[in-house]
């Protein structure tokens, strides 16, 4: 933290300074030590990186943010239609990169109108009908490596089961969760000067082709998901644009898949460091399962902040604010406030008053956030009650190289003492999860089926 | 010991309906909580000021 040399006129107000950079590969490694500097002093501070912007990593300030209502937006006008703002991301993409991130790079009363249409397919009663079918993948995704003695928990588990599952509530078939899993994942975490970059361009643009040909199909012939909630809705009596309707549904894509994927990897390879923390979790999960659940959204925060732009001049949290300004709101840091969490560098699974922000704060407030806890959880237990002594191994395990989107994991492999199969192989239970998914409607909102799916 | 929630803060994220499930009800619909009763139950009190504790938006008061 440091004071600028121009402390007159506008940049006056720009202080207390900082340089944050949370895109370098340093970020990830130094990432204790710089929030300790935010909380020693500047919670909501301003740095000169990417155009500037000012970075909120306090609790409290979160919360002031979260209550700002209209004086921050969200709005991602790609076609400079309206004030020109950037969304969610610092930097914003390239331009030509033309999609706005669905309903989080919107603001009300539009942003209301699609969380709407799509909570009653995302509630808790609504994901709770699913478990049988999470427990179906996960037990075939260990059945494939139970008798080995090997597993790489993100390649042949967390990678699979959140992105199986998120097609299904989406209505997309299962059997095309590859073709959406390459680009969800490596979208992510190759930078973007790598020669596989082209690679995944590529394999991003037959996503987009597909979602862009799952809307036209719903359409054509109705069937149950998410993707039919959007098909169908309406704001003021008009269909949105389609390309605001494929943005939404690369967001559910990206909203579902990695960011669950990275808080397994974590949560695993802790647990694997921490053999003893991980038979009491399993012993007393009664009591644990969910504080230990929180606890690991607090400390990994697998979305690390988002993006805001401030709407109008204004003062919040004490700070003067300029219309246009652009603003980094860090769960992720705000997660490590010792004002609001004890010993906030420890991991502790019983720890209570966790208020954490790892879906946000606010009306924009992960919505699947229930989704993301009972896959995280199904997938925890599985792995505890089949494969109890899995020891990862360090030196195959490969983090991602920047944390600034998602603080995720490419391989994390263990071994352990080898087991019995109990069924199927993941090809035939997905065949058999799509027959379920088509003949019971499982993908209905809860509004219309309340049943829990039935797969035996 | 009577508990609220305020229906403008609250946004879904269930924390207190884990930490006390008999007093918060989670709308089918978009989780959103609202306490069963206004009046809390004696034995469950402990576990309010918990779920008040663990609300990110503050949104649960206890008078």
């Amino acid at each position: 933290m440091t004071t600028a040399p121009d402390d007159t006129g506008d940049e006056a107000r720009k202080q207390p300074r900082v340089h944050f950079d949370r895109h370098a590969p340093e970020y990830r490694h130094h990432f204790e030590e710089k929030t300790q500097e935010f909380h020693g002093g500047c919670p909501l501070a301003w740095s000169d990186t990417y155009g500037g912007h000012w970075v909120a990593a306090g609790n409290r300030e979160l919360l002031a943010f979260a209550r700002a209502g209209e004086k921050l937006s969200n709005d991602h006008d790609v076609h400079g239609e309206r004030r020109g703002y950037q969304g969610i991301s610092i930097p914003a993409p390239p331009r030509g990169r033309g999609l706005r991130g669905g309903f989080l790079e919107m603001d009300p009363p539009e942003q209301r109108a699609y969380r709407g249409a799509l909570n009653p397919y995302l509630s808790p009663a609504a994901i709770k009908r699913w478990i049988p079918f999470i427990d179906e993948v996960t037990r075939a995704c260990l059945d494939e490596r139970i008798e080995s003695g090997r597993i790489d928990f993100v390649d042949d588990l967390a990678n699979i089961v959140p992105a199986v599952f998120t097609l299904a509530m989406m209505g997309i078939p299962l059997k095309k969760w590859e073709l959406y899993n390459e680009p969800a994942h490596a979208g992510v975490y190759t930078p973007p000067n790598s020669p596989e970059m082209a690679r995944v361009v590529e394999a991003h643009m037959a996503m987009i082709k597909d979602i862009a040909a799952t809307l036209q199909e719903v359409r054509a012939t109705p069937r149950p998901g998410l993707a039919d909630a959007l098909a169908r809705m309406e704001i003021d009596g008009k269909a949105p644009a389609d390309s605001d309707l494929i943005g939404a549904l690369a967001l559910l894509i990206g909203g579902g898949f990695d960011t669950t994927t990275a808080l397994t990897a974590h949560a695993l390879e802790w647990l694997s460091e921490h053999p003893a923390e991980r038979e009491r979790l399993s012993r007393e999960r009664e009591a644990l399962l969910d504080t230990a659940t929180e606890e690991f959204l607090r400390y990994f925060t697998p979305a690390p902040g988002d993006g805001r732009t401030v709407a109008e001049d204004c003062e919040i949290s004490g700070k003067q604010f300029k219309e246009g300004d652009r603003l980094w709101l860090s769960w992720a840091m705000a997660n490590r406030d010792p004002a609001v969490f004890a010993d906030p560098d420890r991991v502790d699974l019983a720890r209570g008053g966790n208020r954490h922000t790892a879906f946000g704060l606010g009306i924009h407030r992960c919505i699947g956030s229930n989704v993301a806890r009972a896959v995280f959880k199904r997938m925890l237990l599985h792995v505890l009650d089949r494969v109890p002594d899995f020891v990862c191994d360090p030196e195959g395990t490969v983090h991602y190289e920047t944390i600034g989107v998602i603080q995720g994991m490419r391989h994390l492999p263990a071994t352990f003492t080898p087991g019995r199969r109990l069924g199927p192989g993941l090809a035939e239970t997905l065949e058999t999860l799509q027959r379920a998914c088509d003949e019971q409607g499982l993908a209905e909102p809860v509004t219309v089926r309340k049943a829990e799916a039935k797969l035996r | 010991m009577k508990v609220r929630v305020d229906p403008e803060r609250c946004q879904g994220h269930t924390l207190c309906a884990m930490r006390a499930p008999k007093v918060f009800e989670l709308s089918e619909i978009d989780g959103h909580s609202s306490p069963v009763t206004e009046d809390v139950p004696a034995d469950q009190e402990d576990a309010v000021v918990e779920a008040v504790r663990s609300c990110p938006e503050r949104a649960i008061s206890v008078f």
